[in-house]
Parts: structure tokens; C-alpha cells; sequence
């Protein structure tokens, strides 16, 4: 009994994910109070029914008490919905069958979020467009949207039931040293430099590729140039991999578990079930490339309606609920320059645009544009290679000024700064110099409009604008800025046929790795089931159980194997007693992680015959424990969600380390 | 962590599309809200209750919002909601919203007739003194907790404590009264009752709401003039669940029996086997007071109280003369009349016979037929308090047919061929120490009179007392003779009320299983509030200045006006006595703040009684919310892990350790027992952290392998 959903202010759903048993719930309900003939309305359209009451209410108390629901439980926990609103969007999660928890639910819709970040980059900056990347007007289009989505979701709810490292978020490696290192030179040598020498790579260049086996990590190789890639953007990678190329065990799994991995969300369409196909059959795809055509998700994009009139009913929603008429022009702006979208080309091995952290030269610079190539080697154990476009810097560019925008709207809706004060301000001026510059540069009518407006408004001394009008004028600036981002990258990306590196030098990188791991092959398959062990432990550490130390500084974690599936075995064995075990460290990292949000970092606790710790503590570099970083209040205001998927939280400290340890 | 709102809302006054939110609205705290704003509350509420219990089809409990959490509960067309801080537990917060719910209707009757019949206004005025009485009188602790308020008991004699509890015992002996608790300013001085009941009791309306005329209203014709001086009385309505555990109460001490004789060689161990009574108080001898004043206040209803006096008298002797005015001074002269000469008698005579004749008499008279299975059943248990007595004549004889096994006193006699089975493993102890009383009873002489039928009933039926009272006598009365037969002749003295209520006492006492059906049947019929499962009684208090007798009794007390006067004038000069004692004791210690310098924090939490002990003081400061929250986390934790025992979180500067105990004793119920929580300040807490991260942590880390420097990482 689980669901997510993701509507806008107006009750309008952009996304969701249900699976069997609460379509079953739905259809019990709707099938009693609708007349068969009539035909059953769609799933959506059945959630939206049913909780447009709470979206709508939950909008009307944040306006009038500002704030809002975060949370509803039911008689003895029975059912459980976490609300979360990001930006304009809320995000909902239900659980009615007591597997989750509140923080594991409210961790979902963080990690959705970010999924919709690394997939859409600045693009969910803005409510109207993210809106239209979630919900395309076209059925078919909206449906293999929400379906990727979907896939993904199933994907990360395995993943954190079944990997320690994904119920810690943080990346669990495969601890060979010696193969270790002999990968790390192959990767050198024969991916990234033979990638970066090539004449024909279409001004990619390729900046990082590593080595997957499992959702393990065997070996990681960037170039010199390129800026390290953040732990949690490691992790979404994992799933990403995970979910194109699920692995043995998990196919193993999904056989046997009643509900598959992604349902049929929607009975009116059909739809390919490409992935789910290739999850049953993971076997018959054992040389990559060849088969790709087969099972292609058609993962095409949309290319919106022109017609204002059958704009997506949210905006119109919006628009009742006080937004200026003067919006709709600027809708009408953005879904011009829509129209010349190109579709994705399909395939899962195909690359994909994806956005990721960096920081360039000393400059922070969230979700800038990346190609990412997942080449499988063999079943189980893949490669992943990422390359950046020419037109990285662009994406710079975008990120200050749309982050210059954002923070001028802050201050106008907070009413601080108006007229010449406004003028004055230090960022205006620095901000009014790069969007002439970027407006000279890259030219842009719509834009260059736009700005000029927003400049009359803003510096004009004879009739300076309102507040308000300021704000509205400043959030057309953003969106239009958000269109060029969207159209440099979201358009123009691999998938939909925008440059890449070209089919012959993946092979050939493929081949190449396939042969230098060959002889490894299946003692890496093994390995990464029974990677640590916890016997090495037992002699300094009698009657330890077990235990996972993360290293949140680098976001790696060590733990013992503890097996998942039916068939492979760990120390524990099979059957109750690993089953115990398992669920016992769920737990703990549950609570564990409930206790360190409200700021405890130790936590010691008997259950019965075991004892229980969870540690939290700070190294640097010179000494080897440092002290907790600063008693009382920062360690009180920890963010709501720890870990990397959803980050925050290592911002707070120079380096933490935590460990988990239970004996 | 206080509360922001409570509301009730009837949903069936807003219906349609016109009506105002404003009509649905019963009440409101806090009363000033604006009305948009209680309208907007409401509202959206009422709207996302319906619609979240429409799609899960389970009521919802719970509506959190970033700063507030609301608990919900609904009840036909009404909906309870409080309004907590969101630190609150969940658990807490519903706990509270079914306290006050439990208070309004024990008091009116179900919220819906309540409503109909009375005003809104008086109602809300209602609620509004009591709220604001629950208010001024918790703390964030016992908001967490939900616990009730004892009286500081390291500031109380125990012995007033001890008083109290046969005051309540008195009273029990009465017609109609089943059980009931003594407070004094707001605090619990002893109780009788299970902690949702004394919680109810204790939140007594104040005067306004008396000058309401009552919801059943046969309370005025007899009521208003026949009352004695500050006696109310007023219908209240209890669940049928309490309804039931009142009238099952009287026996509970009873089927508990062997394990608390079984206890009796470690008094340290001693707890109420269920939980409905006071803590015991720790000076003087702890371990004996304590096993003594629990049982005295669970002590069945129509107690003899001889029963009890030995303990009392054994070690206080003197307290009694002094102080229990009403009965004190009186008793010895009737020792000769009172149980122990019964005993005594049955010692001498016939003493094989006895046993048999008394069990033929107890099944014959006192059990109707109804019951017979039932106390038959019952008598199981008996034996194993009465054996001491009703064999202790057999004994005599059959310990020298027999030989005695018991190397401590010749005279003990082995257990009765009859009965040995049902001996608990201390009897023999027992049964030396009643051979000890049982000697005294051949000293006092044996001038009793005719056997009462019911004699030996009570005492079979003070089953928790006899042990405690037996060990006392093991400890003075082999030694001293004349010790014991003091103790035998205080012993005694309760009796001298028995001749007459007496035998009716009896009667009453042994029929509530019998009764107690029929009563309750004859009640919810007689309330209009059958349908929700409520059972209507009778709230008699006693106002003695600060101190307040509550007795809960089955409704013909009101038109009993004998019945009245009797407990009345049973209770009224130990009440007076008991008040000038607290009187004199408290003050001082009132005006004593929280100890200066706290070097920590710690609460005791009882589980079982449901009562709070902390050092924290009225204001918290900035460390003692820390410690408040802390243990607010545990306390949901433990409330939800059965198997959790032990739990020490650690800020960065501060540790709380927090351990619940399985009690050794206690088998069946599980009580769990909070130890001290501290918050040592900075210095120690910093160094239990740092011993805690040594020696497994580098050694993880040693192990963890360095190998493949592949970059992954930047310090994020």
C-alpha cells in the first residue's frame, strides 16, 4: 500500500507512483460509486479526485496560518502520509501497510525530488516549466515520462530495502586493492584518455568512468581536469545503472515478489514494458549493444501543444488563484520556444543528460549538464562514463544569473527593498552588468524584451515600478533564463539527438574493458556478494553482530554482506536468524537517524539480547577525533533528512565522520 | 510543549453549503482566538479528517503541521482536536486528548446528550476552569508522561499516608461505595482507584460547575437538603471497563495472593500487584511500611481492618492511640470481641471442624447460588490466606499426629492434608507466625461470642494484609509474647463497627460479582447513556479545606441517606485528623524551592501507578528543555519497542541515560519502571563520549582500505 504523488498547488498531479495493492484500493473504491458503463476514470485522475481536499487545504492554511500539513497518521499507524511542499510543488507519500516510516517516507520525496533535479537540472527552478517537463500535454509522452520516473522509484524502494549502502546513503566499494587499481589504470588509459584523444568525440570530453559491480563500486577514475563528483550524485548514478541494468539477484527477486517491479500504471494506454522485460531477462542481453534496439523505452520528450487553450489545467488553476493576467503571455513565451524540441532518440543504453554538482574553478555550480554512458560489460557489472558538452560554461553562467534573480525575488517578497534602495544594492548593479553582458552575447529577443522591461522598472528614476510589479517582472527574467537553460540542455540533449560521443568509440571503450576484466569476471560477481566478512572482526571484537561505518566526509560505508536475496548466503546464513539481523539494522538506522535530527549523536540502546550504539563524530585531518564541532544549537538545527541523496547535512561540518556499530 | 488549541467541533450543524463553520463549533480554547481563525482551524480539520479517513478507511489520530500537531478524535458527528507543540510524543499528545475526553464525559455523561441538554455556555465555562485547573497544574514532564500528582512522599509521614488508606478502607465498608482516593490540594494522598479514574477524580470541577443541576436529575430530591456539611454528591459516568475493574477490584488482592505471600521474604519487592494504589513511603523500615500501606489500599471493601491493624499497631502502637481518634482509643477494650478471639475460638474449639463449618457457612450464607461456581472457584485461593488461620487449629492437632517439618517452631504444624496443595512455598513461614497469634489468642482468652457467619470471610478476603501482617508477627511475636498480644488486641480493634453493618457490608461485598451485572444493567438503563457504553455512579466528596475525600459508589447512595451519614460520620474525624497532620507537614516543604545547584536532572517515571517524580523545577531553563526532549524521545520509544530496555543518547553535551526495569516479582504484567535519566553538565558528558568512540572506532578504521584513491569524494 504505497503511493507518491506529486500535484500542484491547484491539485493538478504531475507525477505519481502507486503500487498493486493501492490501485486495488482505488479501483474498490472508485468501482462502487461509479457506473461501470461509464468506464472507470484513470488512475490520476482517481488520486487527484481523491486528495485535491487535502492539497487544497493544506495550500489555504500555509496561506492563512503560514503553515502547513507535514504529516497525517491514521488509528495505530494503519496509514501514514507525508506532505512535503517543494517550491510550488507539494509532494505527497502514503504508506498503508506499516513498512515505512515517517522519515523513510519524507526520505522518498526527498530522493524523488532530487531525481527530478538530476534529470531536469535549473529547469525545476521554475514552477511553470518543471511543471510542464513533469506532465506533457501529450498522453503517450506523459506516460513514458511518469513511467521512467516510476521505474525509478520501484528501483530506489529495492535498493534501500536490500542495500546497506543505499539505507545509509553512501557508497558501499568493492574492497579488492590490487583489482582496485588495476581498473583504475585501465580506466585511465583506456577509457578517459583514449575517450579524450579521440578526434571524433564531438567536443565531449570525458570526465569521469567507473566500474559498478552490483550497486558496489569496484573503481572510480576522474580526469585532471575535472571537479570530484559528490557522493550523493555518485549514489543517484547507482540508481540510475541499477535501473537500466538491474542485477542478477534483484531479477531473482523481482520473479518471486508478487508485485512486479513496475506495474502497469495505466490501463488506457498501452505502453512498452521495456524495462520490465529486460529485468525478467537480464541473461539475454549479455553482449550490450546489440540488443539495445529491442527493448527501447521510447523515451522520447514532448513537444507541447501550442494552443494556449489547452494549456495544462494547472496553470489555468494558477492563474484563478491570483496570478497576474500578465503571466499568460509569459506562458505563451515559453511554449513558443518550446516547439522546437527534438525528440529523444530511444534506448537505455543510449546516453542521457543528466545534472550534476560541480565546482568550477573555486565556483560552486549546482546541476551543470553532463552525458552519462552506461556500457554493461556483463550482467551485473557495468561501466559508466561521463562526459561534459562544449557549452558547459553556459550553464555557468545561467546558474549565477538565475541565482542573482532568485535572491532579488526573495528580497522583493519580503518587501525589503524597493525602488532606490533596491538600485543601490551592490548585487543589483553586478547582476544588471552580466545580463547585459549574457544579453549581448547570446542575443535572445524574447529575452532581451524581457530584460529591457525589467530594467525600466527597475533603474528608471522617472516611474519606478512597484514592488510587486518588480517581482513579476524579475520572475519573467527567470523564466525566460530557465528557457535558454532548458533549451541549451534539456533540448539538446544526447537522448533527443544533440551531440555525443559517437556509437563506435563506446564499443570500442566496452570491448577494450571487457577484456582487460575478463578473467576477473566472476570473481567480482562473487566478491560483491560476500564482500566484507564479519569473521575478520570477531577476534578484537567478540560478540559483535554486525556493524557499518560511514565515512561521511567521502560518503563511503563498510559494512559485512548481509544477503538479500533467497539464494546467496551470508555469515548469517539463510532463513531467520539473517532475516533477524537484517531487519534489526534497519531499525537501528531508522532510529539512529530519527535521534541525530533532533541533535543526539550518540545513541546507545539494549533491545532485548542486543546491544545497540550508533556513533556520530569529527575528525580532521591532524588530529584524529576532533571535537564535536560546536556543542548546543548547530547540532540542534540539523536538517530534517541526513545522508547523501538528500543533502544538507555535511554542509554543517567540516568533516563527519558516523559509524554504526552494533554488537 | 504546552497546548496551542483544543477544540469539539459537531460536524452535523454544518451540513449544507450555507452553514457557517461557526455553528459547528462547541467550544474553543483558548476562547480569544479569533473566530476566522477558529473557523479556519476547524474547518480545514473537519475537511481533511473526512477526507483522510474517507481514502484509508481508518479514523485519523494525527494532522502535523510544521509547528503544531493536532490529535484527532472522532466520535460521531464529533471531533475532539488538541493542539500540541510538535516536541510533544504522538503518543502524549493522544493520551491527553483522551484525558480530557475522559474527564468531560465523566462528569456529563456522552459528549452528544451533553450537548443537547445543556448550554453551551455552561459547558464552556466548564471547560474552561478545567482547563485551565489542568493547566496551572502540569509541567511539561507530565504532559510527556501523562502521569497524575502524588503528594511528595519524602515529605509526608508515611503514616498519614498509611491513615489515609484505611480512611479510604473505612469508607469502603459502606453500602453503595466501591472505591475512591484522597487528595489534598490537587495532590494524590492515596488512592483506591486505577489511574484513568483517579486522573478524572482529580480534575473535580469547582464550585461553579456545582451549582449545575446535575444531568440525572433525581440528585435534588434528596440530595441538596440531606447532604452533610461539604459533601457533594453528583451522578458521574464511568466506561463500563472501569465499571467492571471497580467492582472486581475488592478481589484482586485476593487472586494475587501466593504471589504476594510468595514475596513476603523479599519486602524490598513488594508492589501493588496491579497498580491502583499509593507508593509506598520510603522512611522507616521501607520495605515493611511500604508493603503495608499498598495492601491497605488495596485492600478489599469490606476489610475487616483488624486485619490490617496488627502491622500498624506492631510498629506503631502508639500512633494509634494518639491519633486515630475515632477508632483508636476505643479498640482494646473490644479486642475480645473483634477477629483475633474468633480466631481464637475456632483455635480452641473444634478447631478441624471450623475450617469446614466456616467454608460450609461462607458458601451457604454470604455466595448466592449464582455464584457458588464462582467462589468455589474461587476458594482456590483462599486457602492459601486462610490456610494460616482455618489450619492453624488443625494443625495444632495434626502436628502431633503428624510430627511437625518445620524445624523453626515445634508448635507449627505441617499444612493441612486438605489444603497443602494450595500453599504458597512461604506458608510454612505463615503458618509459624500464626501459630505465634495463635498462642496469643489462647492468652486473650476465649470469650467470643457466637460465630458471626460472615467472621472468616474478611479475613479470607484481606488476603494482602494477612502476609504482611503475619511477617510482622514473625518478626515480634515469637520473641514477645506481650508485643503480640498488644498487637492482637489493636488487631481487634477495627471490628467494633462490625456487629452492625457488618453482616450488610458483607453481604454487599461478597454479592458485587453477583450484583454488579445487574447493577450495571439497572444503571445504563436507568442513564440515557447507554449506547456508549457508559455506567452512571455517584461522585461523593468530602471537602475538608485542602483536603478532599472522593469515594466513587453505586448510585442508591444518593437516595441512601442512611448510607450517607455513615460515611460521613465514619470518615469525618479522620479527615480532620489527616488534614491538621498534612497541614502542619507541607508548608514548609512548599516553600522550599527545587534543590539550588542541580547537579542533574532526573525523572521517575512509574508506569503502573502512572506517577511522576523529577528534580526539575516550575521554569525550565534552556538545559532542562534539552533534558525535556531527550526524554520525551525515549519515552515514545519505549512506549513503542516492548523489547527496548536501555537507552543513552548523548548530545555533544549531554548524556541521558534512561532504564526501564522489569520488576523481579511480578509475573503477567510488565511493568516498566523509568531510573533516573541525567543530564550531567558538559564536563562529564563530554568524557563518557569520548570513551566511547575509542577503541572500536579506530579499529574500523584501520580496517577500512585505502586502496584504489579513486576520488569520489570532496569534503562536502
Amino acid at each position: 500500500m504505497k503511493c507518491v504523488l506529486v500535484a500542484t498547488e491547484g491539485a493538478e498531479v504531475l507525477f505519481y507512483w502507486m503500487d498493486k495493492e493501492f490501485e486495488e484500493s482505488l479501483r474498490l473504491k472508485f468501482g462502487q460509486s461509479e457506473c461501470e458503463g461509464a468506464g472507470l476514470p484513470t488512475l490520476e485522475d482517481q488520486l487527484s479526485t481523491l486528495l485535491a481536499p487535502v492539497i487544497i487545504s493544506s495550500m489555504t492554511m500555509l496561506e492563512k496560518l503560514s503553515d502547513t500539513y507535514t504529516c497525517f497518521s491514521t488509528e495505530n499507524g494503519n496509514y501514514l502520509y507525508v506532505l512535503h511542499l517543494f517550491g510550488e510543488c507539494l509532494f505527497i507519500a502514503i504508506n498503508g501497510d506499516h513498512t515505512e516510516g515517517e522519515g523513510d517516507l519524507r526520505q522518498k520525496l526527498c530522493v524523488l525530488k532530487y531525481l527530478f533535479e538530476v534529470h531536469f537540472g535549473l529547469v525545476t527552478v521554475d514552477g511553470q516549466l518543471i511543471r510542464k517537463e513533469l506532465r506533457p500535454p501529450d498522453l503517450e509522452q506523459r506516460v513514458q515520462v511518469w513511467e521512467h520516473f516510476q521505474s525509478l522509484l520501484w528501483t530506489y524502494s529495492r535498493l534501500r530495502e536490500q542495500e546497506q549502502c543505499f539505507a545509509v546513503e553512501a557508497v558501499e566499494r568493492l574492497i579488492h586493492p590490487q583489482l582496485c587499481k588495476l581498473c583504475i589504470e585501465a580506466l585511465e588509459r583506456h577509457v578517459i584518455q583514449a575517450i579524450n584523444a579521440s578526434p571524433k568525440r564531438a567536443g565531449e570530453e570525458a570526465l569521469h568512468a567507473f566500474l559498478l559491480v552490483h550497486s558496489k563500486l569496484l573503481a572510480f577514475y576522474s580526469s585532471h581536469s575535472a571537479s570530484s563528483l559528490r557522493p550523493a550524485d555518485l549514489l543517484a548514478l547507482i540508481l540510475l545503472v541499477q535501473d537500466l541494468y538491474p542485477s542478477e539477484s534483484t531479477a531473482e527477486d523481482n520473479d518471486t515478489q508478487p508485485s512486479p517491479r513496475r506495474p502497469q500504471s495505466s490501463q488506457s494506454i498501452p505502453v512498452q514494458q521495456a524495462w520490465s522485460s529486460c529485468s525478467a531477462d537480464p541473461t539475454g542481453r549479455s553482449s550490450a549493444g546489440t540488443e539495445t534496439d529491442s527493448f527501447s523505452p521510447a523515451e522520447e520528450y514532448f513537444t507541447p501543444a501550442p494552443s494556449p487553450g489547452e494549456q495544462s489545467s494547472g496553470s489555468t488553476v494558477w492563474l484563478e488563484e491570483g496570478t497576474p493576467p500578465t503571466d499568460a503571455s509569459q506562458v505563451q513565451v515559453a511554449e513558443d520556444t518550446l516547439q522546437t524540441l527534438v525528440p529523444r532518440s530511444p534506448g537505455p543504453s543510449s546516453p542521457r543528460r543528466i545534472f550534476l554538482d560541480t565546482s568550477v574553478k573555486e565556483n560552486y555550480c549546482p546541476m551543470v549538464p553532463h552525458t552519462m554512458y552506461c556500457l554493461p560489460l556483463w550482467p551485473g557489472i557495468n561501466m559508466v562514463v561521463l562526459t561534459k558538452g562544449p557549452n558547459t560554461p553556459l550553464a555557468l553562467v545561467l546558474y549565477q544569473l538565475l541565482d542573482g534573480f532568485s535572491l532579488l525575488e526573495k528580497k522583493l517578497k519580503e518587501g525589503q527593498e524597493v525602488g532606490s534602495t533596491l538600485r543601490s544594492h551592490p548585487l543589483m548593479g553586478d547582476l544588471r552588468q552580466r545580463m547585459d553582458k549574457f544579453i549581448k552575447s547570446r542575443g535572445g529577443q524574447e529575452l532581451q524584451s524581457t530584460w529591457l522591461e525589467f530594467k525600466t522598472k527597475a533603474f528608471s528614476r522617472s516611474e519606478p515600478g512597484s514592488s510587486w510589479e518588480l517581482l513579476q517582472a524579475c520572475r519573467r527574467v527567470k523564466r525566460q533564463l530557465c528557457t535558454i537553460y532548458r533549451l541549451s540542455f534539456l533540448a539538446a540533449a544526447p537522448g533527443r539527438g544533440g551531440p555525443h560521443l559517437p556509437q563506435h568509440l563506446q564499443d570500442r571503450v566496452q570491448t577494450l574493458m571487457q577484456e582487460k576484466l575478463t578473467d576477473w569476471k566472476d570473481f567480482l560477481l562473487v566478491k560483491s556478494r560476500r564482500n566484507v566478512t564479519m569473521v575478520s572482526y570477531l577476534e578484537d571484537f567478540p560478540g559483535l553482530v554486525h556493524f557499518i561505518y560511514v565515512d561521511r566526509t567521502t560518503g563511503q560505508m563498510v559494512a559485512p554482506s548481509l544477503s538479500s536475496s533467497e539464494r546467496t548466503s551470508s555469515e548469517l546464513g539463510r532463513g531467520p536468524l539473517a532475516t533477524f539481523v537484517r531487519t534489526k539494522v534497519w531499525a537501528l538506522i531508522r532510529l539512529a537517524r530519527r535521534y541525530l535530527q533532533k541533535g543526539y549523536t550518540t545513541l546507545l540502546f539494549r533491545e532485548g539480547d542486543f546491544y545497540c550504539s550508533y556513533f556520530l563524530w569529527f575528525e580532521n585531518e591532524m588530529v584524529r577525533v576532533a571535537r564535536p564541532l560546536q556543542d548546543g544549537p548547530e547540532m540542534l538545527s540539523f536538517p530534517v533528512t541526513l545522508g547523501s541523496l538528500s543533502p544538507g547535512f555535511c554542509s554543517v561540518c567540516l568533516s563527519i565522520s558516523s559509524r554504526l556499530w552494533w554488537s | 510543549m504546552g497546548w496551542s488549541y483544543f477544540f469539539l467541533y459537531d460536524g452535523s450543524k454544518v451540513k449544507g453549503e450555507g452553514d457557517p463553520t461557526r455553528a459547528g463549533i462547541c467550544y474553543f480554547y483558548p476562547s480569544q482566538t479569533l473566530l476566522d481563525q477558529q473557523e479556519l482551524l476547524c474547518g480545514q480539520i473537519a475537511g481533511v479528517v473526512h477526507c483522510i479517513s474517507d481514502i484509508s478507511g481508518s479514523p485519523l489520530t494525527f494532522v502535523r503541521l510544521r509547528k503544531l500537531k493536532f490529535a484527532i478524535k472522532v466520535d460521531g458527528d464529533y471531533l475532539w482536536v488538541l493542539g500540541c507543540a510538535v516536541e510533544l510524543p504522538d503518543g502524549s499528545c493522544k493520551q491527553l486528548l483522551d484525558q480530557l475526553i475522559g474527564v468531560f464525559t465523566f462528569y456529563n455523561g456522552p459528549v452528544s446528550l451533553a450537548y443537547e441538554s445543556g448550554s453551551r455556555e455552561e459547558l464552556s465555562a466548564g471547560w474552561d476552569t478545567f482547563i485551565e485547573q489542568i493547566l496551572s497544574n502540569t509541567s511539561d514532564l507530565h504532559r510527556i508522561f501523562n502521569s497524575l500528582w502524588n503528594l511528595d512522599r519524602t515529605k509526608v509521614e508515611p503514616l498519614l499516608l498509611l491513615k489515609a488508606a484505611l480512611i479510604l478502607q473505612t469508607c469502603q465498608r459502606s453500602r453503595h461505595v466501591l472505591a475512591g482516593c484522597i487528595l489534598y490540594k490537587g495532590l494524590i494522598v492515596s488512592t483506591q482507584l486505577p489511574p484513568s479514574l483517579t486522573a478524572k477524580v482529580l480534575f473535580h470541577p469547582a464550585a461553579p460547575r456545582d451549582q449545575e443541576p446535575p444531568p440525572g436529575g433525581d440528585a435534588l430530591q434528596e440530595g441538596g437538603a440531606a447532604l452533610p456539611p461539604d459533601v457533594q454528591i453528583r451522578p458521574v459516568f464511568v466506561t463500563e471497563g472501569e465499571a467492571v475493574s471497580l467492582h472486581e477490584f475488592p478481589r484482586e488482592p485476593v487472586t494475587s495472593t501466593p504471589a504476594s505471600a510468595a514475596r513476603l521474604q523479599e519486602p524490598s519487592a513488594l508492589r501493588p500487584p496491579k497498580g491502583w494504589s499509593t507508593p509506598a513511603p520510603k522512611e522507616n523500615n521501607p520495605g515493611h511500611t511500604e508493603a503495608m500501606a499498598w495492601e491497605l489500599a488495596t485492600t478489599p471493601e469490606p476489610t475487616s481492618p483488624n486485619t490490617v491493624w496488627p502491622d500498624g499497631s506492631g510498629e506503631n502502637g502508639h500512633w494509634y492511640g494518639r491519633d486515630w481518634e475515632s477508632v483508636g482509643p476505643a479498640k482494646p477494650r473490644h479486642s475480645a470481641r473483634g477477629r483475633g478471639p474468633g480466631l481464637s475460638r475456632a483455635l480452641v474449639k473444634e478447631p478441624g471442624l471450623s475450617w469446614g463449618k466456616e467454608e460450609l457457612d461462607l458458601s451457604e450464607i454470604h455466595i448466592p447460588e449464582a455464584q457458588e461456581t464462582e467462589t468455589s472457584s474461587g476458594y482456590s485461593d483462599f486457602p492459601c490466606v486462610r490456610a494460616p488461620e482455618g489450619a492453624d487449629p488443625g494443625c495444632e492437632e495434626s502436628g502431633s499426629d503428624s510430627g511437625s517439618p518445620e524445624p523453626k517452631s515445634p508448635k507449627a504444624p505441617p499444612v493441612g492434608t486438605a489444603i497443602g496443595g494450595l500453599l504458597p512455598p512461604s506458608a510454612p513461614e505463615m503458618l509459624v507466625q500464626n501459630g505465634a497469634q495463635e498462642r496469643l489468642g489462647h492468652l486473650s482468652g476465649d470469650s467470643s461470642q457466637a460465630p458471626v457467619p460472615g467472621e472468616d470471610h474478611p479475613p479470607a478476603r484481606t488476603s494482602g494484609p494477612l502476609p504482611a501482617c503475619c511477617s510482622d508477627s514473625g518478626q515480634t511475636g515469637t520473641e514477645l509474647p506481650v508485643g503480640g498480644q498488644r498487637e492482637e488486641q489493636c488487631d481487634d480493634g477495627g471490628p467494633e463497627s462490625r456487629p452492625g453493618p457488618g453482616p450488610e457490608c458483607d453481604s454487599g461485598s461478597a454479592d458485587p460479582p453477583g450484583n454488579s451485572p445487574s447493577a450495571d444493567r439497572t444503571n445504563s438503563r436507568s442513564a440515557p447513556t447507554s449506547s456508549v457504553g457508559l455506567v452512571r455512579m455517584n461522585l461523593y466528596t468530602h471537602c475538608v479545606k485542602g483536603l478532599v475525600l472522593s469515594l466513587l459508589a453505586e448510585e442508591p447512595l444518593l437516595g441512601d441517606g442512611a448510607a450517607i451519614e455513615e460515611v460521613y460520620h465514619g470518615s469525618l474525624a479522620s479527615l480532620n485528623g489527616l488534614e491538621v497532620h498534612l497541614q502542619e507537614t507541607l508548608p514548609q516543604d512548599q516553600a522550599a524551592p527545587a534543590p539550588p545547584g542541580r547537579a542533574y536532572s532526573f525523572t521517575h517515571y512509574d508506569r503502573i501507578q502512572n506517577v511522576l517524580t523529577a528534580n526539575l523545577p516550575q521554569v525550565a531553563t534552556a538545559q532542562d528543555r534539552r533534558f525535556l526532549q531527550a526524554v520525551s524521545l525515549m519515552h515514545s520509544d519505549f512506549a513503542q519497542l516492548p523489547t527496548l530496555y536501555e537507552v543513552t543518547v548523548s548530545e555533544s553535551c549531554a548524556l541521558m541515560i534512561e532504564t526501564p526495569r522489569l520488576l523481579p516479582s511480578l509475573p503477567g504484567t510488565p511493568p516498566r519502571l523509568c531510573t533516573p535519566a541525567a543530564t550531567p553538565s558538559r564536563r562529564p558528558t563530554s568524557s563518557s563520549w569520548r570513551r566511547w568512540r575509542g577503541a572500536p572506532a579506530s579499529r574500523v578504521r584501520r580496517t577500512v582500505p585505502s586502496a584504489s584513491r579513486a576520488r569520489p569524494g570532496r569534503s562536502c
